[in-house]
Formats: C-alpha cells, structure tokens, sequence
C-alpha cells in the first residue's frame, strides 16, 4: 500500500512532505482537531452544504473537512496534466465523431450497439456542430494512485461534473487557518478558476456572439450540488438561473427581469440533458425549458457541456478509452486505464462470476457510489444477491481489479492516520485549448480501510496542493 | 434583474419583517402576563385573533394557554407564520437568491436559522423564552445592519426594503385594527387600569413604548397614541414612516429604470393619504374603518409591484 506522505521514508516522509511534517512536529493535536471543528462550523455558516439524496426533511449536511493536505509535486503533476490534456482531447474528438461520421464504428473499434443502444447517445445532435467545436467544456477527470509513477483514470466526468466549489473553498479555509504554511511552500492557486470559466466559455461562443450574457442553470435549492451552482454564478459575476425562469420567444432564449425581458447567450447548465426541454427529452420533466434545444441547435444559445456528451464517460465506453484515444491522436495513452470486463460480453461475464469476491462492480450508468459492490468488503448475502442481478442484466455492469488505492494521513483523535483518498482536477476546454486547474478535489474515504470516498457514502475531502516545483 | 430574484427578496425580506414583529408581539405579550396575572391567557387570545390564526390554533389546540400559544408562535412547522417556518422561509428565498446578497447578509440570515433551529428542537422552557425571543430581535438586526452596510444600494437592495415596509405596515395596522377600540376616547376621558396596560402592550409590541414616553412625558391619551400610531413619521413603525419608505423605494425603482409605474403612482396618492390624514382630527376618521381600508390598500400595492415589476412566474 502505498502512501503519499511516508511512503518506504520513514518519519522524513517523501519529498512534497517534508516541510509539512516538519510543521508538524511543532503542532499541538488538540488544538488542531479544535480547528478542524471551527472549520466544519464556517462551512456550516456559509452554507457549503449538501442535501443528501433520500435523507427526511431536506436534511442539509456538511461534506467533513481534513485539516491535513495532499501534496502533489510539480513534476508529478506536469506527466498527469499532459496525460489528461491527452484524453480530454481525445474525448471531444471521439464526440465530434461519434455526432457525424462516427469512423471510429466503421473502423470497427467500438460496437455500434454500444452507442446507439446507449440513453447517453442523444441521435437529436447527430450532424450538429456546436460552437467552437466543443462538447465538453467542462471534465473532471477522476484519478486514483497506487505507486509513485503509477496513476490510473478511474472514471471521466464528461457530464455536469461537480465538486469545484469544495477545490477552492477548502483552499480558502486553509489559507485562513494556516497563513504560515503558504509562506512556507509554493502552491499554485486554485481560486480563478470561475473567471477561467467564464472566459472559455466567453470563448467557445466567440464564433457567434462578443460579450455574451452567460448564467449558470440549475435544477434548484434542493439539488445536492446547490451551493456550489450559486458559487459559480456569484464568483463569475452571472444570474443563476432555472428552468422555469427561461423561456424561448421568437428564437431566441430570454428571462424575465424587473424590467421586461433579456436575452441569454450561453448556459452553463448543471442540470442533466433529460431535464433541459421537455420537448425534445424527457417530457414530464418540470424543470426543463420548451423549446430550448431547437433554439440551441438553430445556434440561437450555447449550452456547455453539450447535450449528448455524457455517451463519452459511460461506464462502458470506459473500457475502449485506450482505443479511443489512439485511434484519434495516433499515441499511446500518457494515463492508464484500470482494467475493465464488460460483463455484457459471455467471457468477461463468466470471469466475473468467479472473481466476485475480489473486484469492484459497477453499474454502467450509476453515479455516486450508489449500486455498487466492493467485491472484497461484501457478505456473503451481498455477494449472493449481486450474482442474480449479474445474471439477470449483465449488460447494466462493468467490474474492475479491487486497486490498493494510495493513502494519504487524516487527522484523527489519536493522531495521523492513513486514509484511501482519490482526486479530481477540473478541465476546462475552448478552441484556444485545455486548461487543468492545478489541484482538485480529493476525496477522502474517512472509515479506516474503505475505498469509496463519495460523499454521498461518508467521504470527506482534503485540500489539494499542487507545488511549483 | 430576475423578476424570480426580486421576488425572493421581495418574500425574504417580509419574512424576516413578521419574524421580528412576531417576537416582539410575544415578547410584550409574555410581559403583560407576568405583571397582569388575572386575564393572562386573554393577551394569548389576543395574539391569535390579531394574526388570523384562531380558528388554525384550534385545530391544533384544545385550550388557549400561554405555553401552547408559545409553542405554536415559535415552533409548529404546521403553522407557516411560526418563528421557525418563516426563518425557513427567508432562508430558502435567500438561498434561492444567493448570487444577490453579500456573504455577510446571508451568513446574519443563516445564522439566525441554525441558532433557532437548534434553540427551538424542545419545547421552550419559561426561562428560556426572552433570550431567545432576544435573540430573534437580534438576528433582525445584524441582518438589517450587514444589509446597509455591505450592500450596493440598487434595485436589490430596493425591493428588499419593499418588502420590510409593505410587511411592517401591514403589522402596524393590524396591531391597531385588533385593539382599535381601546384607542377610542371614552366618555368619561378617564383611564382604567387595564386599558393602560393595554396601551402598553401595543406601544411595546411596536418598539415604541419608550419613544412615546420620551415624547408626550408619559401622558397616555387614546388619541395621541392612535396619532403616534399612524402618522408620525418619525416613528420607524408608524404607517407613515412605512409609506415615505415605501415611496422612495419605488421612485428609486424609476430613477434606475427609467419609466414610471403604476405601483409608485398607488404608493405616493396612499402616502398623501396619510399627510392629510395627519390635519384632521383623529377621531373624527373612523379608525375601524380606515385600518381596514389601509390593510386592503397596502395588499393590492404589493399586488401591484409584484406584476409590474415581473415578481410572479
């Protein structure tokens, strides 16, 4: 197992760490865990909070704070950040195919029941060119580590990826705490992200509009990612918008305002695709805008992500990553893949079967952490009951090796301890190209020896420092 | 501006206003029954009766007593104008409109919230109730100072203050209307004890009880208080100083926008109402019927700002 901080280095600890343990050492616990509740409590006080999925009564929670960062070198960070400029290329390229020639299917690389037998595959964007050629504005690139040189991209989020609120408000919060600790290393900043934001999106919609009105749509005050849509919307100076508030007249797409109307140039929209027009989708959704999707096809309004990218980070698309990614820029891919059996084919299903008990099933279109099995922390009784769902749809199910994810220590009451944490930088695409943030979000699985860090399953985050050198 | 946005402040802020002016309504009332043992539970009645929320009571309530009228005005999620659910009421329009307020206004308005929510989980105990009917007043305060203080002072912060003095006229006037008969004169001209204390109960329910001491040296007559009451726009809970609020407000509202509507036009022919009002002899205006006329008025202008401005989806 191998860890971040101290990995085969004794109490000197690896390289980025040094100067933290050395911080360390002169740390009083106590007061730490002290300042770790008076943290919790600011985050309560702002309202960085989330509604848990389920839970009675609207119950708002806390995502649970740890005091102590994860460093990432400068030059480890420079072969991730070309390993995911690499793939996120590769994504917007395969989606751009996948909506008009689809030569990736013809060269017979990817099955084409996968695609077009795929809800993520939207057949109303076939032929449609959005602006500046981008599908996805917006990625988070889920990473797990298992050695020092050994990264592994464990999921794309090409989507409604969320969690960069916590990235800078958790840098905000230790800049606050601990102002020495930013004398002492030299940290790349995080916290323009939103105006990096709003300007590729200014710039992928540059083929069409200058100075475009841009908001930032939202399923509303009960969605669990809620706060982070007012975040964005308040740091990058934009209305935050729902649904209801748009509407599409003559063409174009226009919100009421205290004095009339105005219009709206580009969305940046965290809700999902389904939900957008009940006129083209999901026609009992409520939260969506009639005729919002032809406005947009007719090049009225620019929406980011695009409709229709989510087919680029299926579960199962997942497993052709590799091919996908030579396939369109002719190298190797600079980031692994985990190893994946696609239970929908006879084999792999078989293998699975076997190996249960030793592998992570998950489902192809689940999200969250929900529906999944942790092959070595289950039952008897969980094992059994997954074997029949297996049988029952294996297509709905993709399995990988249990990896020995890397730790890095949490302050607990007795100390430091290890904890299984993974990371998430957020990407973000223009014609003018890919920009990743430097740092992320780590989540960190709080139970000792758990591997899932959702938060929605008791994971708690960490920040995330990315050195200059 | 979003027309949903300026209804979110819009709503926050009178939600806010009724959280304060019911606190302030218990807290003279709880008061009144300390020192005024014998008709106690009476004021509780009173209370109720004053708010519309009588027959609502009943239905949750068999008797009319001080420790369930004290519970169903701080903490019945079943009553929507409860200290708890209008705190979550204001909460939920500001969170809607986060993107509008400074973090200071929203963190005064959100801790408020958390602080009641955990105060009022239990039901209150006696020697609980006036620091946390303090600490309601309080939170009203801060919000309202972190409000002048570090907000812009634009259209944002113009239908936030609509909605604080449609709201606190509209108190006002019911507080009046309820009791207007006590603030007849009677025949006689003299003063009975209970009548005093009944006096004392409105003034204080308004924060006014001191200022109309300071002002008449504490000479207490019908219709000086009535007059205190409704005209002097010194008075920040008086329906005039609510109306000369009011007023400019809007007329703000149409400096920035540019055109005149017809909210400001209702507004200002109310406030000239008022002014001539003020000339006249109180009592020679029936009080009954003027409240009641001015409690319909405030409504419809609500009614009115709210479509010419957008507010309504």
């Amino acid at each position: 197992m191998f860890d971040e901080m101290l990995d085969g280095q004794g109490s000197e600890g690896r390289e980025p760490y040094r100067p933290l343990l050395t911080w360390l050492e002169n740390q009083d616990f106590r007061k730490l865990s002290k300042q770790s509740l008076q943290a919790e409590e600011l985050f309560r006080r702002i309202g960085i909070t989330f509604n848990v999925y389920g839970a009675h009564d609207g119950e708002e929670r806390i995502i649970p704070f740890d005091l102590i960062p994860r460093i990432i070198a400068g030059r480890e960070w420079r072969a991730l950040e070309r390993g995911i400029i690499q793939r996120v290329t590769a994504i917007n390229a395969f989606l751009a195919d996948l909506y008009h020639r689809q030569e990736i299917i013809r060269a017979g690389i990817i099955p084409s029941s996968l695609v077009h037998g795929n809800k993520a595959f939207l057949p109303q964007m076939c032929g449609f060119t959005p602006p500046g050629n981008v599908y996805t504005h917006v990625v988070g690139v889920d990473i797990v580590r298992t050695g020092p040189d050994d990264f592994y991209v464990l999921e794309d989020n090409a989507r409604v990826p969320s969690g960069v609120s916590y990235m800078i408000e958790n840098r905000a919060t230790m800049l606050q705490m601990f102002p020495e600790l930013f004398a002492s290393h030299h940290i790349q900043a995080v916290s323009d992200y939103p105006k990096q934001l709003f300007r590729s999106l200014a710039d992928c919609a540059s083929s069409f509009m200058d100075n475009p009105n841009v908001a930032v749509l939202t399923p509303g005050i009960h969605n669990s990612a809620y706060y982070e849509h007012s975040f964005l919307a308040d740091e990058m100076g934009v209305d935050l918008l729902q649904g209801s508030d748009l509407e599409v007249r003559d063409g174009r797409v226009i919100i009421r305002t205290t004095e009339g109307t105005a219009p709206v140039d580009v969305i940046y929209r965290r809700i999902d695709d389904e939900f957008l027009d009940p006129l083209s989708f999901n026609p009992d959704s409520l939260l969506g805008t009639p005729g919002l999707f032809d406005a947009y096809r007719s090049g009225a309004v620019m929406l980011a992500n695009a409709p229709g990218a989510g087919i680029a980070d299926d579960k199962a698309i997942y497993s052709y990553m590799p091919e996908i990614i030579e396939f369109y820029m002719g190298e190797k891919p600079l980031l692994d893949n985990i190893p994946t059996w696609r239970c929908s084919e006879p084999d792999n299903l078989a293998y699975v079967l076997a190996h249960l008990p030793e592998l992570v099933v998950k489902e192809v279109h689940g999200s969250g952490g929900y529906g999944m099995l942790v092959g070595p922390a289950a039952s008897k009784r969980e094992l059994a009951a997954f074997t029949r769902k297996l049988k029952a749809n294996p297509a709905n199910y993709v399995a990988q090796p249990t990896l020995s994810l890397s730790t890095v220590p949490i302050l607990t009451r007795n100390g430091l301890a290890p904890r299984h944490v993974d990371l998430r930088p957020f990407v973000l695409v223009s014609p003018n190209g890919i920009r990743v943030t430097p740092g992320g979000l780590t989540r960190v699985a709080l139970r000792k020896g758990s591997l899932v860090v959702n938060s929605s399953q008791g994971g708690g985050t960490k920040d995330t420092w990315v050195l200059e050198s | 501006m979003l027309g949903r946005h300026a209804d979110n402040l819009f709503w926050m802020a009178r939600y806010l206003e009724r959280t304060e002016n019911s606190a302030r309504r218990i807290q003279s009332a709880f008061l009144h029954t300390l020192t005024q043992r014998p008709d106690g539970d009476e004021e509780w009645a009173a209370i109720l009766h004053s708010t519309g929320k009588a027959e609502a009571f009943a239905k949750r309530h068999e008797s009319v007593s001080m420790a369930h009228v004290i519970d169903y005005l701080l903490r019945d999620k079943a009553n929507e104008d409860s200290i708890i659910s209008l705190l979550a009421n204001a909460r939920q329009n500001a969170r809607s409109v986060r993107t509008a307020l400074t973090q200071e206004v929203w963190q005064s308005l959100n801790e408020s919230w958390i602080i009641m929510n955990t105060a009022l989980k239990r039901p209150v105990n006696i020697r609980e109730l006036p620091s946390i009917l303090e600490n309601i007043i309080k939170g009203s305060s801060v919000f309202r100072g972190a409000l002048y203080g570090t907000m812009l002072h634009n259209d944002i912060f113009n239908f936030l203050r609509l909605g604080t003095f449609i709201e606190r006229a509209d108190n006002t006037a019911r507080i009046i209307g309820a009791r207007y008969h006590r603030l007849l004169p009677t025949a006689a001209g003299a003063l009975g004890r209970s009548d005093q204390s009944q006096w004392e109960i409105i003034l204080r329910s308004l924060a006014a009880w001191r200022s109309y001491n300071w002002l008449n040296r504490g000479h207490l007559d019908p219709s000086s208080v009535a007059s205190f009451l409704i005209f002097d726009d010194r008075m920040p809970r008086s329906l005039s100083f609510c109306y000369h609020e009011i007023c400019t407000n809007l007329s703000d509202l149409e400096t920035e926008y540019g055109r005149t509507y017809d909210s400001g036009q209702c507004a200002r022919v109310l406030l000239r109402e008022l002014e001539d009002g003020r000339e006249k002899d109180v009592h020679r205006i029936s009080l009954r019927d003027f409240v009641n006329r001015f409690i319909i008025d405030n409504n419809n202008l609500s009614l009115t700002i709210a479509s010419d401005f957008n507010l309504a989806p």
